[in-house]
């Protein structure tokens, strides 16, 4: 097994602010409303969350609504349109853990309230963790916004090849079930390109 | 050649190193799988395993890790080419083996994956058919990051062929497997399954393995392998390098051998040239084997519990016996109570979790293998699996992650054939209790001449003494006084020989009244003599001032910190907290506050009607949380808190009334359709049901049309709410309105979920849309005439 080019970013809970906006969407709250969450939630889940990012920088070729990145061709309309004037992309995959899925299940047994919460909790902390991993890998390079299989057009068996390019079981321990759908749930694929003029270093 | 296993206990064996990295400077492209130049370039492979010899090393793997069924439909090739290379690589050389290398599947298995226990164990047995014959030494299973699948891979080895067989785990940095394990953990389970050699391999370089490597010295009696990375990848000059260079490798790699690793290799990043400067720092370095630990460990998927000095508390409350409400759990299928109680003796305390699912009436197997699974999920006790049926036993130590306490043996000839093949094969502790043909001897030398004898044939299968845990059998007093005197003398004669001892503590009360005093004196009595385990109710508040009072009076306790956090932690049970003075009921349900609630309600029944206590103070405070939410002043989280604190007294309400005056009138049947695994959106409506009173029979996710319809029937519930978060399981929605109606046209059938909308609800023949979990209860009150 070689994941030698593969970088690695870890956070923890202190690290970034969960955005608000969007936890108060996932609890199905108004955008604006105040949100206090009871405090068995946060500390359970800011004690089992492990947050982790694993992502390449690639070179990418666009040619008649095909993304060619080497070690994976996507057929994708959509991803061809966010990744046009680029050359290059990083690869990326993100998760919160296995704990996180654990926490989820037992909670599903002992509060419902908890569990929803909870999940809606898990869900606004893993898009907060990629925007701010996403904020690191851009560094000073010009990015357009992140592209996820299941946006669009862009197919989400695509993350079985990202997901191995990853070596992502080694290095995030994320799997895929038959579906496709990835172990721990709150996972996440996504490819952002480097726009070409300021992608040069 | 001589045996692996045999040369292992004379010298320090050497692995070869990386496979990618060498064959990726031989030209192998980056993506492009390694093991295909098994067939397309032999010379190549047969190469590098040549280059790793000459290095030095014994044990080369082969250039198998990523084949197998799933990802290549000529594995057999691939494995015969792989295993083919070696061998010319091997022939004519001295002290040379070839290893047959076995990675993951790359699926995760259940609970937390969709990988069956036995799908995965089948695509590994297929790996080793392929590989049987084709003349490999050993069976080398690694790069392993979670333990139930390792389990897997090392089943399918013991039972496919007579190689011996090594296993090695990736740990990360905090000494653990991505899904949990510790060293302790998967020593305990390995050694249970009788690998020859374990430990670790990839992910960290030897500096941080030479962090881990202390508990493998301590814990294993298994040889121990070290194939570390060559540390960590690092981009220096746009080149993609390892941190650790192969002098720097070596000088770790002599304390890694110095700290008791037995077999030493590398892995991602290391070439030849670490392998050969490694074998010249530690050829002559004094070798020893691993001398036998003295240690029983039981073991979950996260971590092993020493059975000792340190009393262990066995929860007991998970076996029918006496408790009807488990017994209807398990009538129903209704795993939600039982992981409930999993999870609260976990909350209490507990160390181990017995689980006994023994009733004439249903197939203790099936059901066992579903408990053992789901507890699994929610709990990360290791189990005690406690059945009196050998074939029960067997099916549970062969999915359970983990090494088992396993319930029980004893001295007759029937149970000995039975279960010690059984531990044999699968590891576990097992419980013996002194018990033979002759039935329980009246004193306790006999006793202990029973458990010898379980003993002795316990050896004959290769099971350790240390692996058995003697239960000299607690007797109830009331029917002889001189019973709980043998039992402890008993436990005092087997711990001065050495055995460890367990005991049903409650058993020793029994037809006595306030059971509890005379099972804690005897608890402590059975402590004093020596006693390492008690199978006990973590719930009883004497057993656990017994245990923490013990620990802290025999220096068990450091500081007496556990007894100081159990001393000052508030009642463990809410309701024998008093409600303050000035929180009502209402105002606890509208802030959401479950123990609170509970309090108060309990107080108001002093002087309340149980009615009163619903009408009165319940349903208002509900209503009130209701009408906010609906007037989006309150919002979902809130209504939920609300909610189940409005259960929790509703529950405690019910204590008061008489069983048979429960109405059960007002019921409804809720479901998430065939073929949709959300249930999030079902569960709330369950929650707020409940919370008003309603009897609600949850059928789960993903339930087909029959399901729904066969339940309504068998409670005579003719309201039923099915919920689909996804557009493709609409049509299941209408496919079971329509079983519905067609069966009677009476019933009525609720829909909601995040799809639907009044359009498609009328278009599927349901009679309301609930647009949220309020709005269906309104509808359901309306239903049953009830909105008062």
């Amino acid at each position: 097994m070689t994941y030698s080019d593969i970088k690695i970013i870890t956070a923890s809970p202190d690290d970034f602010e969960i955005n608000r906006n969007e936890l108060a969407q996932r609890l199905r709250c108004d955008r604006n409303s105040q949100i206090v969450l009871p405090e068995s939630c946060t500390a359970a889940f800011n004690s089992a969350v492990r947050y982790k990012c694993a992502y390449i920088r690639t070179s990418v070729e666009l040619n008649e609504y095909i993304c060619d990145f080497g070690f994976m061709k996507i057929p994708s309309r959509d991803l061809y349109r966010n990744l046009t004037g680029c050359s290059e992309a990083f690869v990326m995959a993100f998760t919160t853990g296995i704990a996180v899925d654990r926490l989820l299940a037992r909670l599903n047994i002992t509060s419902q309230a908890e569990h929803f919460i909870t999940d809606a909790l898990s869900s606004a902390a893993i898009e907060s963790f990629c925007d701010y991993a996403c904020r690191i890998i851009r560094e000073n390079t010009g990015c357009v916004p992140r592209f996820s299989p299941g946006y669009g057009d862009l197919d989400i068996t695509f993350q079985e090849p990202l997901l191995s390019r990853l070596s992502a079981r080694e290095t995030l321990g994320i799997t895929l079930n038959s579906a496709f759908l990835m172990t721990p749930v709150k996972s996440i694929t996504a490819i952002m390109g480097i726009k070409k003029q300021e992608g040069r270093t | 050649m001589k045996k692996i296993t045999e040369l292992i206990k004379e010298k320090r064996l050497y692995f070869d190193g990386g496979t990618g990295t060498v064959l990726q400077s031989m030209g192998l492209p980056p993506g492009r799988s390694p093991e295909l130049w098994n067939l397309e370039q032999p010379g190549k492979i047969i190469s590098l395993h040549n280059a790793y010899f000459d290095a030095g090393c014994n044990i080369i793997k082969t250039n198998t890790f990523g084949v197998n069924r799933c990802k290549f439909a000529n594995y057999r090739e691939l494995i015969a080419a792989g295993i083919g290379c070696a061998k010319k690589a091997a022939q004519g050389r001295e002290e040379a083996y070839v290893a047959y290398d076995v990675g993951p599947t790359g699926r995760l298995l259940e609970p937390l994956g969709d990988l069956s226990f036995d799908e995965a164990v089948s695509i590994f047995a297929d790996n080793i058919k392929a590989a049987a014959g084709c003349g490999a030494d050993l069976v080398l299973i690694e790069t392993m990051n979670d333990s139930l699948e390792t389990k897997a891979a090392v089943l399918a080895a013991k039972e496919n062929c007579d190689l011996p067989v090594f296993v090695t785990n990736v740990y990360d940095a905090s000494g653990k497997l991505m899904t949990g394990a510790d060293p302790l953990a998967m020593i305990a389970m390995l050694e249970g399954l009788r690998v020859d050699a374990l430990g670790m391999n990839c992910s960290l370089g030897p500096d941080k393995m030479l962090e881990i490597i202390g508990q493998f010295r301590e814990y294993s009696s298994t040889p121990v392998i070290v194939n570390p990375n060559a540390g960590l990848p690092e981009v220096r000059d746009g080149r993609t390098v390892f941190n650790i260079d192969a002098d720097e490798f070596s000088d770790y790699m002599v304390s890694l051998a110095e700290s008791g690793a037995c077999i030493l290799g590398g892995c991602c990043g290391t070439t030849p040239e670490f392998i050969a400067k490694t074998i010249a720092k530690t050829r002559n370095l004094p070798y020893a084997y691993p001398e036998e630990k003295d240690i029983t460990v039981v073991s979950s998927y996260t971590h092993g519990v020493v059975i000792g000095k340190d009393p262990v508390l066995i929860g007991e409350r998970i076996n029918p016996t006496g408790k009807s409400k488990l017994k209807a759990a398990l009538r129903s299928g209704d795993l939600n109570y039982i992981l409930n109680e999993a999870i609260r003796q976990s909350e209490t305390g507990a160390h181990v979790l017995d689980v006994n699912v023994g009733l004439p009436e249903i197939d203790e197997t099936a059901m066992m293998l579903r408990c053992v699974s789901a507890i699994q999920s929610v709990s990360d006790l290791p189990l005690q699996i406690d059945s009196t049926k050998a074939e029960t036993l067997e099916a549970s130590l062969r999915m359970y992650n983990g090494k088992a306490f396993v319930n029980s043996v004893n001295g007759t000839e029937d149970s000995m054939n039975a279960v010690l093949p059984v531990v044999q094969k699968y590891g576990g502790v097992l419980i013996a209790l002194t018990i033979d043909e002759s039935g329980i001897p009246d004193n306790a030398a006999d006793r202990v001449r029973v458990a010898q004898r379980i003993i002795e044939r316990a050896s004959e299968y290769g099971i350790k003494k240390k692996d058995i845990v003697v239960d000299p059998l607690a007797l109830t007093i009331s029917s002889n006084p001189e019973s709980a005197a043998i039992t402890l003398e008993a436990v005092r004669r087997l711990g001065e020989l050495g055995i460890k001892t367990s005991l049903g503590i409650s058993n020793i009360s029994f037809g006595l009244p306030k059971r509890e005093l005379i099972t804690a004196t005897f608890y402590a009595n059975a402590l004093q003599c020596g006693l390492n385990c008690a199978i006990m109710n973590p719930f009883s508040e004497v057993m656990m001032n017994t245990y923490y009072t013990y620990r802290a009076l025999h220096g068990l306790d450091k500081g007496c910190t556990d007894y100081i956090a159990y001393a000052s932690a508030e009642g463990a049970e809410p309701e024998k907290k008093p409600a303050a003075d000035n929180v009502s009921l209402h105002s606890s349900i509208v802030k959401g506050l479950k123990d609170q609630a509970v309090s108060c309600a309990a107080s108001l029944l002093n002087d309340t009607q149980p009615l009163d206590v619903i009408n009165l103070h319940i349903v208002p405070a509900l209503n009130e949380i209701g009408e906010a939410f609906e007037k989006k002043k309150a919002y979902l989280p809130q209504l939920l808190m609300s909610a189940e604190a409005a259960s929790a007294a509703f529950e405690e309400v019910k204590k008061r009334i008489p069983a048979d005056k429960t109405d059960k009138s007002k019921a409804i049947v809720l479901a998430t359709v065939k073929g949709d695994i959300h249930d999030i959106g079902k569960n709330i409506v369950k929650v707020l049901m409940e919370s008003y009173g309603f009897t609600v029979y949850d059928l789960g996710r993903d339930v087909p049309p029959e399901r729904v319809l066969a339940c309504a029937l068998e409670n005579n519930c003719k309201l039923v709410g099915l919920s689909a978060l996804m557009t493709t399981t609409v049509p299941a929605m209408a496919e079971t309105i329509e079983l519905l109606k067609k069966h009677d046209p009476d019933f009525t059938a609720m829909v909601g979920g995040a799809v639907l909308n009044q359009e498609y609800a009328d278009m599927i023949g349901a009679d309301y849309y609930g647009a949220d979990a309020m709005d269906s209860v309104r509808f359901a009150q309306r239903y049953y005439g009830a909105a008062e």
